[in-house]
């Protein structure tokens, strides 16, 4: 019982520690180019026939700088970094849910009578 | 909004609400909740990219032909302004924060200015499809008539079929009297439009992924008819992608309006100093809404405007 | 205890002059209330409307399967009929029920709060409830619509005639009501508890409204952003799901039932919750297995999202894709048994007082197993081609949602009846309506599972004569059920102006609901409580001295 309540103070003590963190501007200000390089990044990219690889070559890098500046975005200008655990739970929880919805729909349209989707 | 029924004292705390026991339960809630709120709208705008996704793999080359026709250059710059908006938008708290008011003040302006800059842009990409003729949804384009079809119809000797054609197309009847909608330079478009169709007739994608032999199943089916390439199926296919176009940025630009509606609000609250080193929850909560919009466009730029921009470089094939 | 005056247990009549009752009377200070048990008030009336509603339409539907022909309403008549049935209690009755009432009253009575975390959030998702729910009987008033509740694609957008985009906006207003509340649940749930109420001292009630919480806040929002393309698909003609122009209607179904599935979690999580109060307090004794039903609640939620592949079987989808979605169907059973293993554990060697309540959980208990396991034929992929668009179907989800949450919250609210209006019902006619209510559902629906095995198929007006008899059964019993569901009401109005009044604790439990006064202050609570015990502990350690006052007051209110 003693343990329980301990628990519970530790959660919120955790929750303090996040509130009032402020980040510094010439963090802000990395992040922001960060940002900038990367939108240039895909611009550019776009334009290389990266197709050899494999087809679709082009949209998974594309995506994956997208990933990216989400993911400073959400750290730092959204302050995920600093927050509680509840929130990085909440926000791994939505891109989560997101993947099960994309997953199992495309399993339904990947698998349709002998591939009817592949090249 | 303190109604009668509040008999009980209140701490008098500015901003805090009397369900809290103190200001850090209050704050926590409130940067709970918002998340929780943006939890579901990831999975709002989930619903539409699954949609995307769907047909992107069914139809890649129709996607790619559509992708290559929006305007990526404005794309990008809109980008860039979002990118912009959502460093003074982090700045605005920042300065919320460290109780600065004039600075969060002038922030959140700029923030407003960025956001409008978007929706600006977006209203002249938009404006360019609605001209263009590829607007995916029927009657919805600018009818641009083709003034030497219409006046060789207009003289038939016949007077009924004469009625009838303008009945037909009363707007373009009209339209080839007086203003003249087909000359900027003083020749015509090289298109017709009369019912504000959506036109499309460029099939070289699928020509050369026919050559190259990468066409999926389903194109393969989608886009022939005995054995030839079919314009009109294809142009309907690009037309799902002018649909899925129109519906994510629609949505994302709907966002962005409510989104300034919200700076609006705070602009009067910070305009008051309202915000306190211990009160800026508010700030805080609009800033986490904006940087969300901003991380939507940051995938719908790559998705919508850059797929298969290699083929315009490469010729169109391997 | 620190701050529960352990001897008002059996107290009558000293209350506090002021509850959140009597505390303002004028019509504005019900409509513009932050109050948490007004706001569940206003819905309490406005969802029993959709139920009238919805049960009226459902007694013209037995009316029009008395005889073979189609002779009380011709078919197009009975689609809508059966379609606006479906509507309004799914969206208007189901899945509101039991949230937006029970849990909006207790939850924050239960963890030891003032109010909910946004009280005017509260309020607005009422008002957005009311809007959608306006929009939607505007619909039905024009004429309604005919697409059956899951709207499927290309027949609702291309070729009906009827008011799809109305009833879908009323339905996509109203998913916002329900995610607002499902958000304003879980922030309560994670920052209001008073001092002392630690996760694993919460009610299973609590829990079971956390788990639906989650699945109406990641789940509603993809119906809301599906019907959305579904209005546009009418208005403005966008093909996204027009297979004539290479748009995909089992997307449709895909995206729909995406949340659709999920969302008969909705409607059966929180009955769940009721049940598990009601089988630990009326047998007196701590729930067999607490963490489990706890986490088993958690379990339902996340794994309905992966199993909704189980209603496309015929639909054309992928072969591979349905063995997944079967298994997992089956997989996600594994949280429902363990529930009811539970509750049955728990009612080993308790002390069972047979309380109206009671009565409906013991029933809920032995429906929902007939529901779930007959949910279990139809995840099975070959039996479901059989059984699939015919009555089995029917009966099978007629006994989880009406066996199952119908019943858990008539046992809800006739539990806390007395907390919420501070006033007594008749035992002894609460008792007669349970029982008819029960004969009568088994009535209305056993002989449809007959019937459904026999082929008969749903969403017709007419059937072949040999299914008469099972048929003219079923009807009786829709007669005998809408008498023992129209008899609370009388019961239930008689005792707001004619009841005695109720003490605190009328059936001596020990939740932090019972210690505050019947009916609650606005602040729920003189002062916030501190929480030392566990749920369900019926022992002196709960602060209260039940088996006391239990010998002192002698066989209660039986």
């Amino acid at each position: 019982m003693a343990e329980h309540i301990s628990e519970n103070h530790d959660e919120h003590s955790h929750h303090t520690e996040g509130e009032h963190h402020i980040v510094s501007i010439p963090l802000y200000l990395m992040v922001f180019a960060v940002l900038v390089v990367g939108t240039i990044l895909t611009y550019f990219t776009a334009q290389w026939d990266l197709d050899w690889i494999f087809p679709g070559a082009n949209t998974l890098l594309a995506l994956l700088i997208a990933f990216t500046k989400m993911m400073f975005v959400i750290l730092f200008f959204m302050h995920v970094k600093y927050s509680s655990k509840l929130i990085w739970l909440t926000a791994i929880a939505g891109f989560f849910w997101l993947a099960i919805m994309f997953a199992f729909t495309m399993q339904d349209y990947l698998t349709r009578s002998a591939g009817v989707f592949t090249r | 909004m303190a109604t009668n029924l509040d008999t009980h004292e209140h701490y008098h705390q500015p901003g805090l609400q009397h369900q809290f026991e103190d200001m850090r339960q209050q704050q926590e809630s409130d940067s709970i909740g918002m998340w929780m709120f943006l939890v579901q709208e990831i999975m709002f705008f989930g619903g539409l990219f699954t949609v995307y996704l769907v047909f992107r793999s069914k139809f890649p080359m129709a996607f790619a032909a559509g992708s290559n026709h929006l305007n990526v250059a404005l794309g990008a710059a809109n980008t860039l302004v979002l990118i912009v908006s959502s460093l003074t938008m982090a700045l605005a708290v920042h300065y919320a924060q460290l109780g600065k008011r004039n600075l969060q003040v002038v922030l959140i302006i700029l923030t407003m200015i960025l956001g409008a800059t978007f929706l600006g842009v977006k209203a002249v990409e938009y404006t360019d499809k609605y001209k263009e003729g590829i607007v995916p949804v029927s009657g919805l384009n600018l009818r641009t008539p083709n003034v030497e079809v219409d006046s060789a119809r207009n003289t038939s000797k016949n007077p009924e079929e004469q009625e009838k054609n303008s009945l037909d197309f009363p707007e373009g009847a009209h339209d080839t009297k007086g203003n003249k909608p087909v000359t900027e330079h003083g020749e015509e478009k090289e298109y017709v439009n009369r019912r504000g169709n959506f036109l499309w007739e460029d099939t070289s994608l699928v020509v050369a992924a026919q050559q190259g032999n990468y066409l999926t199943d389903a194109e393969k089916i989608g886009y022939f008819e005995n054995g030839e390439i079919n314009a009109e199926k294809f142009r309907d296919k690009v037309r799902i992608f002018f649909w899925i176009y129109f519906a994510m940025t629609g949505l994302h630009a709907l966002h962005m309006i409510i989104g300034l509606g919200v700076m609006a609000w705070l602009l009067w609250k910070a305009w008051r100093g309202t915000f306190t080193p211990e009160y800026y929850a508010p700030v805080e909560m609009a800033g986490l809404y904006w940087h969300f919009v901003d991380i939507v466009w940051i995938f719908l730029f790559p998705l919508l405007y850059l797929l298969g921009r290699h083929f315009l470089h490469s010729g169109g094939g391997h | 205890m620190q701050n529960v005056d352990a001897t008002n247990i059996d107290r009558v009549g000293n209350e506090p002059e002021l509850n959140y009752l009597n505390n303002g009377s004028s019509v504005k200070s019900w409509l513009l209330t932050k109050d948490h048990k007004r706001i569940a008030i206003l819905y309490l009336l406005s969802v029993s409307v959709f139920f009238a509603l919805g049960g009226i339409y459902a007694s013209f539907i037995r009316l029009e399967l008395l005889t073979p022909q189609s002779d009380l309403l011709e078919s197009g008549t009975y689609n809508r009929v059966f379609t606006q049935h479906g509507v309004l209690m799914v969206f208007f009755f189901l899945i509101p029920a039991i949230p937006a009432i029970l849990g909006n009253f207790l939850i924050p009575i239960m963890i030891g709060a003032k109010d909910l975390a946004f009280p005017r959030i509260n309020l607005l998702s009422w008002y957005i409830y009311i809007c959608g729910g306006a929009f939607t009987l505007w619909a039905l008033l024009q004429g309604g619509v005919d697409t059956g509740w899951t709207f499927y694609t290309p027949y609702s957008t291309t070729f009906s005639n009827s008011y799809v985009m109305a009833v879908g906006l009323g339905i996509f207003i109203n998913g916002f009501s329900s995610i607002l509340t499902g958000l304003n649940f879980i922030v309560t749930i994670h920052t209001m508890r008073a001092p002392g109420m630690t996760w694993f001292r919460m009610p299973l009630f609590v829990w079971a409204h956390y788990a639906t919480s989650l699945v109406m806040l990641l789940g509603t929002p993809v119906i809301a952003i599906t019907v959305l393309l579904l209005a546009l698909e009418r208005v403005a003609k966008i093909g996204i799901f027009d297979p004539a122009i290479g748009g995909d209607p089992i997307l449709f179904q895909h995206l729909f039932w995406f949340y659709s599935h999920p969302a008969v979690y909705i409607m059966i999580l929180p009955g769940m919750g009721v049940v598990s109060e009601l089988i630990s307090n009326f047998s007196r004794k701590k729930i067999f297995g607490y963490e489990f039903i706890a986490f088993s609640s958690i379990a339902i939620a996340v794994f309905g999202f992966l199993v909704w592949g189980h209603h496309m079987f015929v639909s054309g989808q992928s072969i591979y894709a349905s063995l997944v979605f079967s298994f997992l169907s089956m997989v996600v059973a594994i949280p429902s048994a363990i529930k009811v293993f539970n509750w049955t554990a728990t009612l080993y060697k308790g002390q069972i007082s047979y309380d109206t309540p009671m009565l409906y959980g013991l029933f809920f208990i032995g429906l929902f197993l007939i529901g779930g396991l007959t949910g279990l034929f139809l995840g099975a992929m070959g039996l479901d081609v059989h059984l699939t668009d015919t009555y089995f179907i029917v009966a099978h989800f007629h006994y989880v949602m009406v066996g199952g949450q119908v019943l858990a919250y008539l046992g809800g609210l006739h539990y806390w009846w007395s907390k919420i209006t501070g006033k007594m019902y008749s035992e002894f006619w609460s008792k007669i309506a349970a029982m008819i209510i029960f004969v009568g559902f088994n009535l209305t629906f056993f002989p449809q599972f007959i019937l459904g095995y026999m082929g008969m198929p749903r969403r017709y007006a007419s059937y072949p004569a040999e299914f008469q008899v099972l048929n003219i059964f079923s009807t009786a019993g829709a007669s005998v059920l809408a008498i023992g569901l129209l008899m609370p009401l009388v019961y239930f109005t008689y005792s707001i102006f004619f009841g005695a009044k109720a003490p605190a604790n009328p059936w001596l439990l020990p939740g932090l609901e019972w210690r505050t006064s019947s009916p609650p202050p606005t602040e729920n609570f003189e002062k916030t409580p501190i929480v030392t015990w566990e749920a369900y502990d019926f022992t002196e350690e709960s602060g209260l001295d039940l088996e006391n006052a239990r010998n002192r007051l002698r066989a209660p209110l039986a």
